[in-house]
């Protein structure tokens, strides 16, 4: 009986998978993205430019690419693991009820950067420590949802449990007053949160 | 009754019991404006069934009996096989919820009563077509799906008049038939009763769903509350060609201008809905194409706004010539919009200058002199969605996030997309404005142009956006990349060309509302705009 393997996803796929999510992308965000080390991504950057795969972008953000023969590879691949792992049913699933946390999540990142004040919509200038740490502390009561969520992935898919780590990286760093990283970085919870919406839709073959 | 109250100009518990939108419907009753039969079910019956976790003892006979006398008051039968009775089902407390909780619309229409709606008007594509907006609001509420991923076809709905229309709007019913079942283990019931029954279930349950607990404790509203539910005959906006539905504001919320503004969602419109897709116009055509309806509708917003003495928003749907009014709240406006409204309402005698300057907080000074495109009357103004950024950007169509790149070398550039993934960050990053097609203020594009402080418009309904040829269109018109457009992310609107963009539109309704201030404190010198004001609004508080 063909038992369905928990592989690894190799680190050719890692990276090439990450520019798929997360669109045009330099080497330090490819790293904190797939975990993999500097030496690591730049080796398989060199691959997969080699056969065309993936190509430099000049622009206010200079970084790698995903080519259509990358884009169209991706696709297979990922593809091919989910099928091998038997586990489109389990992504299935925790898709469903990542759509379900996910209106909530951009109420939140909305909170966080609007407030209404005397019945006016205004900028939150982060002036009022009370206001934002309530908005932090429903942050991170959606995180603990979210993280049930990203076991039922990782245990699917162990390349998944990437996204965990930096969740909690954002929401510590916030917490410890980089407020950056709630909405307004390349590492914010809510970049980490489309990136991982991106990545469900990409391994189910879920067209926008 | 224990838990129903019906609507009418008697009716007289208030907004904790009966929740913000049904006393809105008492208020039209009594102001003698046309409100279709509707009775709400209290805050009190969800209060106890959040301790019970099932409707309260009664409440299903109390239903039942609250559901004859609709159809006693309208001539209908309840998923009767002849005239069949359709309801909307929506919730409503005390505070405004906007897009927490559930609406449900054209309930009542059982296989039996939709067949019996085809008899009755003779059109199979509209009895078709509201049993499908009954099974996509109810599956919406009574599942977590998202609707349209199951509604739409592939290419696009085909016309529903046409044959593969009515296929499609068959096999979409089919679809959420079956997936109601296999959420919720049971199928969407065929008896109308049932359906009310576990429609108000849904509301009531809709105001513990976690996403609802956060909006509640981000903005000060207490959990004990409750949601009241409001049952109300359908009026129907997709009946035929004298039909349609809208929203409208008193003045202008944009300028605080004393002419009606809104948009309204013209019915049936044949062969000009292209490929099912539906656009709303600017109010102002139904003078045109309905000038009784607008005439009345005029009259019903200098009525709501004298009782308010403020300006108002209503919402409305005309059947055949027939116009209804379905919800009514003050206009709430903000900014230079709120300073115009509150000095001319001054000016018109209608409130006294006092009360001018209690209106205006000083967080409205703040967006005063936001840059704004100058008017909605010189402007030609392509189409209009949710304004998601304030300030106004301009710059040449881009269709795809690569484009945009190549283009911002040489030329500020506006990014149109349907909506944005991170696959568009960097043309996020490299256009001056962001539109999208779909999505609210809350969507990933409004909240990276909030991050990146570029003026945004999300929402735009209708439009579509074809990255292969590089063009936009939308209602009617097309644009090609690279056609200049302006794009004002406070009033949504999105303008073909460069239109006039001023920051001093309220400038001289400010000025004389600061001169009014200046007398009340009796202070003429030179102090920052809003120390004046709220000295003037500290002193008279303290009178």
């Amino acid at each position: 009986m063909n038992q369905p393997e928990t592989r690894t996803t190799g680190p050719g796929l890692l990276v090439l998978h990450a520019l798929r999510c997360t669109g045009a992308t330099g080497p330090d965000r490819l790293r904190l993205v797939t975990g993999l080390d500097a030496f690591d991504v730049e080796s398989e950057l060199i691959d997969l430019g080699a056969a065309g795969l993936v190509t430099r972008t000049a622009g206010p953000m200079p970084g790698w690419w995903l080519t259509d023969a990358g884009r169209a590879a991706d696709a297979e691949r990922i593809t091919d693991e989910l099928e091998s792992a038997a586990a489109r049913a389990a992504v299935t699933a925790a898709y469903e009820r990542f759509l379900v946390l996910n209106p909530e999540l951009l109420d939140l990142c909305r909170a966080w950067q609007l407030r209404t004040v005397d019945g006016v919509v205004s900028a939150n200038n982060h002036r009022d420590a009370a206001y934002d740490a309530r908005v932090l502390d429903r942050f991170a009561d959606l995180d603990r949802r979210a993280a049930t969520v990203c076991a039922e992935l990782s245990a699917a898919l162990p390349r998944f449990g990437r996204y965990r780590a930096r969740f909690a990286g954002a929401l510590e760093r916030a917490g410890s007053g980089a407020l950056e990283y709630v909405t307004d970085s390349t590492a914010s919870y809510h970049t980490i949160w489309a990136e991982l919406h991106e990545d469900l839709l990409a391994t189910l073959g879920i067209p926008r | 009754m224990r838990w129903i109250r019906t609507i009418s100009a008697g009716t007289q518990e208030g907004a904790e019991e009966l929740g913000g939108k049904a006393r809105g419907l008492v208020l039209l009753h009594r102001l003698g404006l046309r409100v279709p039969a509707a009775f709400v079910v209290t805050t009190g019956a969800c209060r106890a069934f959040r301790q019970e976790r099932h409707l309260p003892a009664g409440l299903a006979a109390e239903l039942a009996t609250a559901i004859t006398s609709l159809e006693r008051s309208t001539g209908r039968t309840f998923g009767g096989s002849r005239k069949p009775l359709a309801v909307s089902v929506r919730s409503g407390a005390r505070a405004s919820m906007p897009g927490m909780m559930n609406t449900i619309l054209n309930l009542g229409l059982t296989t039996g009563a939709t067949t019996a709606l085809t008899a009755e008007t003779g059109d199979r594509p509209f009895a078709l077509d509201s049993r499908l907006r009954f099974l996509s609001s109810f599956a919406a509420a009574v599942t977590d799906a998202d609707m349209n991923a199951v509604k739409a076809a592939p290419g696009g709905d085909p016309p529903p008049g046409t044959e593969r229309g009515q296929a499609h709007l068959t096999d979409a019913a089919r679809a959420i038939e079956a997936l109601v079942r296999e959420r919720c283990g049971r199928p969407v019931p065929d008896d109308a009763n049932r359906q009310l029954e576990w429609a108000v279930e849904a509301v009531f349950s809709s105001w513990d769903t976690p996403r609802a607990r956060t909006y509640r404790t981000l903005n000060d509203i207490p959990h004990d509350l409750g949601t009241a539910v409001i049952v109300q005959t359908m009026a129907f906006g997709n009946r035929d060609g004298h039909s349609g539905t809208g929203v409208a504001f008193s003045r202008d919320p944009n300028t605080g201008e004393n002419v009606p503004y809104g948009d309204v969602l013209f019915g049936h419109q044949g062969e000009d809905v292209v490929g099912g897709r539906t656009t709303t116009r600017p109010l102002r055509e139904l003078a045109e194409r309905e000038p009784a309806v607008w005439r009345e509708l005029l009259d019903a917003l200098g009525r709501i706004e004298r009782h308010h003495r403020d300006a108002c928003y209503v919402e409305f749907t005309y059947q055949s010539g027939e116009l209804w009014f379905l919800q009514t709240r003050p206009g709430r406006f903000t900014g230079g919009a709120a300073v115009r409204a509150a000095t001319e309402l001054a000016d018109e005698h209608v409130i006294s200058r006092q009360e001018a300057l209690l209106r205006i907080s000083p967080q409205h000074l703040q967006h005063v002199r936001t840059p704004r495109i100058a008017s909605s009357g010189e402007a030609d103004i392509l189409a209009r969605g949710i304004g998601a950024c304030p300030g106004v950007a301009a710059g040449a169509v881009a269709t795809t996030a690569d484009q945009a790149v190549r283009m911002a070398r040489d030329t500020p550039v506006i990014l149109v997309r349907p909506e944005t993934s991170p696959g568009d960050m960097h043309g996020l990053a490299a256009a001056a404005g962001i539109v999208t097609a779909r999505g609210g203020p809350a969507s990933h594009a409004a909240v990276v142009a909030r991050a990146l402080s570029k003026p945004a418009v999300v929402g735009l309904t209708g439009l579509t956006v074809d990255t292969h040829g590089g063009s936009i269109t939308v209602g009617g018109r097309s644009a090609g990349a690279g056609t200049l457009v302006t794009i004002d992310g406070t009033s949504g609107e999105v303008a073909l060309g460069t239109p006039r963009v001023v920051t001093d539109a309220a400038d001289h309704h400010l000025h004389r509302l600061l001169g009014w201030a200046d007398d009340i404190t009796g202070d003429h010198g030179e102090r920052d705009e809003s120390r004046r004001l709220e000295a003037a609004r500290a002193a008279l508080r303290r009178r």
